[in-house]
């Protein structure tokens, strides 16, 4: 079952066009990554399919749900951990994630019973009476995934999730959204080949606002005509006169 | 209702936790008041200056305070505009009424929590200097400067809503100087009468101060509580909802 669904999606701005006759298919459980480089049209797409761009033209479907008509519906479903890790800086980590609970309706009982299963499973608990402006780099990363995750999201929207972080933060933070995999249909927004690699069952490679391949990483390597994702992406790029 | 009292407990959190707010909202208003008390002292008793008595002072540096609560409301919504946190919230159920609503509630608690900690301490000094306020008196003014708090956060809003991060609270400033000025809070408008008294009158602040003044004397005359009270609760009520339709259109804007 495609859980994500887009049809020549477009988003310009003014005489810029930064997503262009966008259309892919994301199945249920599974990890996509879009790869592209900085200013590709990745967060643009990530913010029209959770409702928080208009696109210009074309359709997008989450579950089901028409992201122009039905946000309401679309919002239910999807969890987004933003670029920024915006988490709400004077509130403790528990707090933070009981916020985000509360936000989606639940009952007091259910709040509590979702973040101690949210922190268990992020190993948060260290840190769940620290406020999130003291949290590091990597902590904050966790905080702002688990926040996504507090409603048991259909859809998980991940952008950028390891941009500036050290090495081992974030191979760390990789361990837990492995972890997620099947679990839910997963859209990582990354320019990290190696992120890619490593996490995803497909990669979309974007190009300045277009799909230029799409496929397993096999699929991609074979298309590049390269034995690693870094040279077949060059090799595409290239192809598409962009590199 | 969760999605309000939700987003309303982490503004509540979000403003307490910041030492600032409580030297700008607490200690600031405090020491005015103290230091203004002094200077009342050294005022000559028949040169008929009684904006400094206790009574009157104690409603000027109510509304005082209020102003600050306004430039909290100011930075919390510009700064969570500025950064992705409201990207974030915008991507969840919330919907704009929740929004707006999850801001003022909570300001509007610690706007009467803070005009009751200064009244406690007008009590405090006026039984101290005389003469003593009657605890009717400030129980009246503080239930009638509420329609003044609500509008004075709903400026905060708006400038937040409006303005970036730096400016609001440049804006802010410039309503906390005005309004302390042509509010009465430091001089009588009554008694200056002329052009300035007129200007005064044109604007919400004064009827702010003289409703609360004359609820804290108990004197619930027409002319001197209930028109300048009708005038800051329409005042109030016609900010909140330009507050509310600015913020939906610039919500709507950024999700377009």
């Amino acid at each position: 079952m495609e859980m994500i669904e887009t049809r020549n999606l477009t988003r310009k701005y003014g005489e810029n066009t930064a997503v262009n006759n966008l259309s892919l298919t994301v199945g249920e459980g599974e990890l996509f990554a879009l790869l592209g480089v900085n200013g590709a049209g990745k967060t643009t797409t990530i913010r029209m399919l959770s409702c928080l761009s208009k696109p210009t033209s074309g359709e997008a479907f989450v579950d089901g749900h028409s992201c122009s008509t039905e946000s309401r519906e679309v919002k239910q479903v999807i969890g987004l951990s933003p670029q920024d890790t915006a988490v709400a800086d004077h509130l403790t980590v528990r707090e933070n994630l009981e916020f985000m609970a509360a936000v989606y309706g639940y009952s007091k009982a259910e709040v509590k019973q979702r973040t101690d299963r949210i922190m268990e499973e992020f190993h948060l608990g260290e840190v769940e009476n620290q406020r999130a402006q003291t949290l590091s780099g990597g902590w904050k990363r966790k905080l702002s995934i688990a926040m996504a995750l507090i409603s048991d999201p259909k859809v998980l929207f991940l952008d950028e999730p390891t941009l500036g972080l050290d090495v081992l933060a974030r191979r760390e933070l990789w361990r837990e959204i492995e972890k997620l995999k099947g679990k839910m249909t997963i859209v990582l927004t990354t320019h990290y080949m190696e992120e890619a690699e490593h996490l995803s069952d497909r990669i979309g490679i974007m190009i300045s606002g277009q799909i230029a391949a799409v496929g397993t990483l096999q699929e991609i390597l074979a298309k590049g005509g390269a034995d690693n994702l870094e040279d077949a992406f060059v090799a595409i790029a290239e192809k598409e006169g962009i590199a | 209702m969760n999605r309000i009292t939700a987003f309303a407990d982490r503004n509540r959190k979000e403003i307490l936790r910041d030492p600032l707010s409580y030297i700008f909202c607490l200690a600031f208003p405090l020491a005015m008041l103290v230091v203004m008390t002094l200077v009342n002292s050294t005022i000559p008793k028949d040169s008929g200056m009684t904006v400094f008595r206790i009574d009157n002072l104690a409603v000027g540096i109510a509304v005082f305070g209020q102003t600050f609560v306004m430039l909290f409301t100011g930075l919390t919504v510009s700064k969570d505009r500025s950064g992705s946190f409201l990207v974030r919230m915008y991507a969840t159920p919330m919907e704009s009424s929740d929004f707006t609503l999850g801001y003022l509630l909570p300001m509007l608690a610690i706007a009467l929590a803070q005009n009751l900690l200064i009244f406690a301490a007008s009590f405090v000094v006026s039984l101290i200097t005389g003469p003593a306020i009657n605890p009717l008196g400030l129980l009246a003014s503080l239930i009638t400067l509420i329609p003044s708090a609500i509008l004075y956060i709903c400026i905060g809003l708006l400038f937040g809503t409006l303005f970036s991060e730096k400016a609001a609270p440049g804006l802010c400033s410039i309503i906390i100087s005005l309004s302390s000025f042509v509010g009465g809070v430091w001089f009588d408008p009554d008694n200056a009468g002329g052009i300035m008294l007129t200007i005064c009158r044109l604007l919400p602040f004064y009827y702010c101060t003289r409703s609360g003044r004359s609820a804290i004397r108990l004197d619930f005359g027409t002319d001197t509580w209930v028109i300048p009270l009708l005038i800051v609760v329409l005042c109030a009520a016609a900010l909140a909802v330009l507050a509310s339709v600015v913020f939906r259109s610039k919500m709507k804007a950024d999700l377009s």
